[in-house]
């Protein structure tokens, strides 16, 4: 047996190819040789070959009907692509991943691996990140175990905040509160709904936030809640023009406990407008004129 | 002839004279050529399916899921109204073959664009439940009266010694409940602070609950999969160490070790 893992590599590639000799493809030793050629690569930190030697070796385990291991595989491949920083094989290696988990019938690992690529690419190519969150979100919710899911919504949310697509962020805080109230997880579908209402006043959108407000106040659950009270203190603070209000409110414990992003802009919220916001006393003046 | 020649036929025949029609033509004709008519089409049918998603809204028991369904309808809306402007341009352009009494008509349809995306139901005609309770109350109420029918004179609002002493005591204990306040005040931050953390807790245990039985039931089957093997195991065991084979091995060895020690003493 021969230790370099170049002549491994040249020997299972031979051992798969057809020829005159060769009638059929010898998957099982190919696919072996494969496993331990990358893990001489990975020793001697040739990345790029352990990748190329992974990847052959997840076909081989397709081939051989073992979903499973050529998950693993696939998955170790786009690890090192992460660090090669080679980011559309990341989220091509993580996303097939993902699908063989799922043939395996397993929910939880094919997102989890979204997941994972997801994460990488959050910095780099944000609206790729996006799709895999929301993917990663589906594959969870067909299978019923939507708790899983909140923190990847919140993980999607914070990236829309990132980007500033405050109404987009908004929703998918009301996408979380949907999950949150089929397992009565009410804590969390309240605080998904306040730190909605704050992502539209940061946005600049009373309107909005008050429509998003009047709605939720129709759901039981955010209506006993600590968080309904300081929305609607934050509300009318604003519909007053109340900045002092606004900060105190801020500064309360019950947006202290939201996720971090929403605390950062609950912060800035009255510093977000350009001016003091005008008095709602139902003269001329539009509710949404902040000047 | 079947009824199926004859539909064959009667389609032969409609596509043939097609071109006769004025009617299509126009239609076809203004799509293609108008970027105004097709925009105006592209409204409509994003304005049906917001209607159609308004009444499915309606219907919706699960107030979460109305919540999102609504939140949508509302982005729907707002970038149809940011698309109105772009198409009020496109109607005012001359376009060929277009009458002065439709360039009109086409203003107004653009104009009556905006009331008909307001008019898209999303679930705020219903208002909030009375959350008066939180918010101070201003209204005056015309029942209570004062007692002296207006007589401000100098008496009325001078201090005497024993209301000064009152106004005293009122600051001192003013200033005590102050530092008291404070003190309750830290511990209500601290008591809400647990409580949410509790609650996150909660939930997270809740979380938890269903992988614990996975877990629990894997691992049941795993420990009578062993149990199983160790039966067996034991069994066959048991097989090869039985006492005949022993027996049978021992003197089959006596006997090798006798022909061997016959052919060392014949070849001494």
């Amino acid at each position: 047996m021969s230790s370099d893992p170049e002549k491994m590599m040249s020997k299972a590639d031979k051992m798969t190819k057809l020829t005159l000799t060769r009638w059929s493809a010898d998957w099982r030793g190919a696919t072996e040789l494969y496993e331990q050629a990358a893990n001489g690569f990975r020793a001697s930190s040739k990345y790029e070959r352990a990748k190329v030697a992974l990847e052959k070796a997840s076909q081989g385990q397709v081939m051989q009907s073992s979903p499973w291991d050529a998950a693993k595989h696939m998955e170790s491949a786009a690890a090192l692509a992460q660090k090669l920083s080679i980011w559309d094989e990341v989220a091509d290696f993580y996303r097939k991943a993902s699908e063989l988990y799922v043939e395996c019938g397993r929910a939880q690992p094919a997102s989890d691996a979204l997941g994972k690529a997801a994460r990488a690419l959050e910095e780099v190519k944000p609206e790729d990140a996006i799709q895999l969150y929301t993917d990663a979100c589906e594959i969870l919710e067909e299978d019923g175990r939507d708790q899983m899911a909140f923190d990847l919504y919140r993980a999607c949310a914070s990236v829309y905040i990132k980007l500033e697509k405050f109404t987009d962020a908004a929703t998918f805080f009301l996408r979380l509160g949907v999950a949150a109230d089929k397992c009565d997880a009410t804590n969390s579908q309240c605080k998904a709904y306040l730190s909605a209402i704050i992502v539209y006043l940061y946005g600049h959108d009373l309107k909005q936030a008050e429509k998003c407000y009047n709605d939720c106040s129709q759901i039981d659950a955010f209506l006993k809640s600590d968080q309904n009270r300081t929305a609607s203190r934050l509300l009318t603070a604003y519909n007053e023009g109340d900045i002092e209000e606004i900060k105190k409110v801020a500064c309360s414990s019950t947006v202290s406990n939201l996720d971090h992003a929403i605390i950062k802009l609950a912060r800035k919220l009255p510093t977000g407008d350009v001016t003091a916001v005008q008095m709602n006393a139902g003269d001329d003046l539009d509710e949404d004129d902040l000047t | 002839m079947t009824v199926i020649d004859i539909l064959t036929r009667v389609d032969t025949i409609c596509k043939k004279y097609d071109k006769y029609d004025v009617d299509k033509q126009r239609e076809s004709n203004i799509s293609g050529d108008d970027a105004f008519a097709r925009l105006y089409g592209a409204f409509e049918t994003q304005i049906e399916t917001a209607l159609e998603k308004a009444e499915i809204v309606t219907k919706e028991k699960n107030r979460a899921s109305a919540v999102a369904m609504n939140a949508e309808i509302r982005r729907t809306k707002a970038r149809l109204s940011e698309e109105v402007p772009k198409l009020q341009r496109l109607a005012l352009k001359r376009v060929k073959g277009l009458t002065t009494e439709e360039l009109a008509a086409r203003n107004d349809l653009v104009l009556a664009l905006p009331a008909r995306i307001e008019a898209i139901p999303d679930g705020t005609a219903g208002g909030p439940k009375s959350t008066s309770a939180w918010a101070p109350s201003t209204t005056s109420r015309p029942d209570i009266k004062f007692d002296s029918d207006g007589r401000f004179d100098d008496d009325y609002f001078q201090e005497s010694h024993e209301s000064s002493q009152f106004r005293q005591e009122f600051e001192m204990r003013k200033i005590k409940q102050a530092s008291g306040d404070q003190g309750l005040d830290m511990i209500s931050e601290g008591l809400d602070a647990l409580k949410n953390m509790a609650s996150d807790m909660n939930e997270e245990l809740d979380r938890q609950v269903p992988l614990m039985d996975e877990i629990d039931s894997k691992v049941d089957r795993a420990t009578s999969d062993l149990k199983n093997t160790n039966v067996r195991l034991k069994d066959t065991v048991n097989q090869l160490r039985s006492s005949r084979n022993f027996c049978i091995d021992i003197v089959l060895l006596c006997i090798v070790l006798g022909i061997a020690a016959y052919l060392y003493n014949v070849l001494k």
